[in-house]
């Protein structure tokens, strides 16, 4: 199935970036000739028939060779290394940090949902994610880089991460950006699970036992409600992974959205295709650990497929 | 009780982190201002939004590329000044034959930054690789003209031309000289320049590093780096932060105020970018001159340039700018006038008006101009439809296929009047007399016989309103207090960064 996704996902991706216009106009400036332009798609190779370049495409990929970028002619492998140096780090640590904060406020929104901080926090979680990420970038840029000064205002060093904390500065203002934004959402997640298994019978009935609540919701509560949290955590870290093409863009960080945003404005195809496949696969990995996690953990998903159907399904 | 507590010593937190924002706040704001002695060493960044699709002149590096590498990295056999005037380069000497056919040049004592010198050939080279078969360059056609590149002995060059060509020379001063034995440059460079490529990280920086072994003079600065923002606000941010000492072009006069007072100085040159409402002169009803004046004269330019440039730049009523020696002030050639141009329209059997489309690029600021002819062609009774497309689209559609009626885009070259005496150039311009005036002018023996014909050609073109020059964009460079030796002219975005230094 995940094979045959990801070969449809190659043939869509290569037509319809061929629909979309002609990569030589990106190139040439007022002044061309005709010759000059018939020139060009020659030596980009886009004057053959479309199934000749396919085939050649495809052959490539089964060599793990994504190719050549139509503009500056690098290995497009090499260039999503390079950006990866940027874009991992954002969104792992833009994830771990929106875990340390959904994982807290929505535990407490939900124990003490009728206390006023319960609800505050309710609130402010619906806000958070409410915002658009953008927004929240320009707002943080605006405090603490433009007036308090504290962190770069954007770009990343130069040297990548020969210096650590240059690079990590330059990584809070866009991690605490995403965080925010996708904390947020998480919380959100979190509080419902928690609501879902406080209300439980197996709950009510561990506490009959003599266990105190703190006990019983660590040997019960956590495995119960986690198993669709995890679900959720594999579809967030994937969206964080795609909300740091807009971040990157606010503070002019050089990695994979922004290769992508301006492969597709140079009408790119080598590099749109390669960002687009590995993010793609990155995504399906994720997905496949998640359910891998989640069947450690329930033994139910283990038994039957249709447990497994069930997880999908609250997802 | 326990409530108020907690929240007591919130507050009080919140206090003490304020206080202590502050504090960091103001020992930012105190460091920066040292000594004024000009270091030679330090290294200059320069922000820019213009990066370069990739490292090759010759194959759509674009205007990016020339202002990081012409005259920085890369030399030509002449060198375009600031004041866009031609004088030798590499070209130590040259000789030009009596009938103008045959050109002969010694070269400088230059060596590549890879170590290997500068050659008869390396220059053979790169003429041929310029306008070879594979080559896209902006300014091929214009050096087509070249018959056969010899070299006579190792630093001897002989250049002979099929027709003679005045601008030859001020052509010669856009053409790098690379190293043969480089290869693909679309990645890398090889020059003869002051600086040496150091590192090319595409979507962040180019980083230029001095040339020790420069044939001329060192350059006032320890080495240049290029930091490439695509989004205006991110660059302020960065030249607000002192992330980047200067900006080659600011394209958005909003937020000059900021940069208006404090610590900053705002340049301002001239550029050669033209923001044209392009005809196409070949279809009805722009094939009538009247129709075209009618338009022109309808449109308040000085409010359009206020609004969109908040007063800087210039009006221009032809294809030259100031800079160039066929220069005529024509501005008011075809003045602002909407009753002139309403009994123009009748005159051409329009008193009720027509209607049109404004084919509009998605890109800088065409589609806030096309709403503004909207608006003052309404007046007149014309209605213009906006069609919104990409700058690819309009390669396509309307620089290729010639598919329009009417079109927006910014030009920038200089000296770019001569494609008015193009017919097959996208507005379709079709007049006799213009092309024979532009094709004597470049058989020219003198510059003066050259720039009177342009002149007439200029004066020509702006009677026939054969487009409408809506304005001249301003040069805008924001330089950071303390940094002097900034090029003030944007000509078709040169940019020598040799002489910037740090006081």
């Amino acid at each position: 199935m995940l094979l045959l996704a990801f070969a449809l996902a190659v043939v869509i991706l290569f037509v319809v970036l061929r629909l979309l216009g002609n990569p030589v106009y990106a190139l040439i400036s007022v002044g061309a000739t005709d010759e000059e332009i018939a020139a060009a798609a020659a030596r980009l190779g886009v004057d053959r028939p479309i199934l000749e370049q396919f085939g050649d495409y495809v052959l490539q990929l089964t060599r793990l060779d994504l190719g050549r970028s139509f503009t500056n002619n690098l290995p497009v492998g090499d260039e999503i290394l390079r950006r990866l140096n940027v874009t991992l780090p954002l969104t792992v640590l833009a994830f771990l940090l929106s875990v340390v904060i959904a994982v807290p406020v929505g535990f407490i929104a939900a124990w003490r949902s009728r206390t006023w901080y319960g609800t505050a926090f309710s609130a402010v979680s619906q806000l958070g994610g409410a915002v658009p990420v953008f927004w929240v970038g320009i707002l943080l840029v605006t405090a603490l880089a433009l007036n308090a000064r504290i962190f770069p205002a954007g770009g990343f060093p130069r040297t990548d991460w020969e210096d650590p904390g240059a690079a990590l500065l330059a990584l809070t203002l866009p991690v605490l950006t995403i965080a925010i934004v996708s904390g947020s959402d998480l919380a959100r997640y979190v509080r419902s699970a928690t609501l879902d298994v406080l209300g439980q019978q197996y709950m009510r009935a561990a506490r009959a036992t003599g266990q105190s609540f703190a006990g019983a919701f660590v040997r019960h509560g956590i495995r119960n409600g986690i198993v669709p949290v995890i679900s959720i955590l594999a579809i967030q870290l994937s969206t964080t992974f795609v909300g740091a093409v807009i971040v990157e863009r606010v503070f002019a960080l050089p990695g994979l959205g922004d290769m992508l945003l301006v492969a597709i404005q140079e009408q790119d195809f080598p590099s749109v295709q390669g960002v687009l496949l590995v993010s793609t696969t990155l995504v399906l990995l994720l997905g496949f650990v998640a359910d891998v996690v989640q069947r450690i953990i329930d033994p139910r998903l283990r038994a039957s497929v249709s447990g497994n159907r069930r997880a999908r399904a609250i997802a | 009780m326990i409530t108020r507590h907690h929240r007591n010593r919130l507050t009080a937190t919140l206090a003490a982190a304020t206080a202590s924002l502050l504090v960091l706040a103001g020992c930012a704001g105190g460091a920066g201002s040292t000594g004024a002695a000009p270091d030679a060493n330090a290294e200059i960044i320069v922000g820019s939004q213009n990066e370069p699709t990739n490292l090759d002149q010759i194959f759509g590096g674009s205007s990016g590329v020339t202002e990081v590498f012409t005259g920085n990295v890369y030399e030509g056999l002449f060198r375009i000044t600031d004041d866009a005037e031609v004088e030798p380069l590499l070209a130590a000497e040259t000789e030009v034959s009596e009938d103008g056919l045959t050109y002969t040049f010694t070269l400088q004592d230059a060596t590549f930054h890879s170590g290997a010198p500068l050659t008869a050939e390396a220059v053979k080279y790169s003429l041929e690789r310029f306008i070879g078969e594979e080559s896209i360059a902006a300014r091929k056609s214009q050096l087509s003209v070249i018959d056969t590149v010899t070299a006579v002995d190792d630093k001897t060059v002989e250049v002979t031309l099929s027709s003679k060509s005045i601008s030859f020379t001020y052509n010669l001063g856009y053409v790098w000289i690379v190293n043969p034995e480089a290869g693909d440059l679309t990645a890398a460079a090889d020059g003869t320049g002051p600086y040496s490529l150091g590192d090319y990280r595409k979507g962040d920086s180019i980083t230029l590093d001095v040339n020790d072994d420069y044939w001329g003079d060192a350059p006032a600065n320890g080495g240049v780096v290029y930091q490439y923002y695509a989004d205006p606000t991110a660059l302020n941010n960065a030249l607000v932060t002192g992330a980047v000492d200067l900006v080659t072009s600011q394209s958005n006069p909003d937020s000059l105020a900021e940069f208006e007072s404090g610590d900053y100085e705002i340049i301002e040159g001239t550029s050669t970018t033209k923001e044209l409402l392009a005809f196409n002169d070949r279809v009805a009803p722009f094939d009538d001159v009247n129709v075209r004046k009618a338009v022109y004269s309808a449109i308040d330019r000085e409010q359009l340039l206020d609004a969109i440039w908040d007063g800087r730049g210039q009006l221009i009523g032809s294809m030259v700018p100031p800079s160039e020696p066929w220069y005529l002030d024509l501005a008011d050639n075809n003045p602002y006038d909407p009753e002139l141009s309403a009994d123009l329209l009748a005159d051409a059997g329009y008193a009720d008006g027509f209607s049109f489309t404004i084919d509009t690029p998605d890109s800088g600021v065409h589609s806030t101009v096309a709403e503004f002819l909207q608006t003052e062609l309404a007046k007149v009774g014309v209605t213009v439809d906006i069609n919104i497309i990409t700058d690819d689209e309009w390669y396509e559609k309307v620089y290729t296929d010639h598919d329009f009626e009417a079109t927006l885009q910014g030009h920038v070259n200089d000296r770019d009047i001569n494609f008015y005496g193009n017919p097959d150039f996208y507005w379709g311009y079709d007049d006799a007399e213009v092309q024979g005036w532009l094709a004597e002018a470049e058989q020219a023996d003198s510059t003066e016989q050259q720039t009177e014909l342009i002149t007439q050609v200029n004066q020509k073109i702006s009677d026939d309103a054969a487009s409408v020059w809506l304005y001249l964009n301003p040069q805008l460079r924001i330089v950071r207090d303390g940094i002097t030796g900034v090029p003030e002219n944007g000509l078709n975005s040169l940019f020598y960064v040799y002489d910037i230094q740090e006081a």
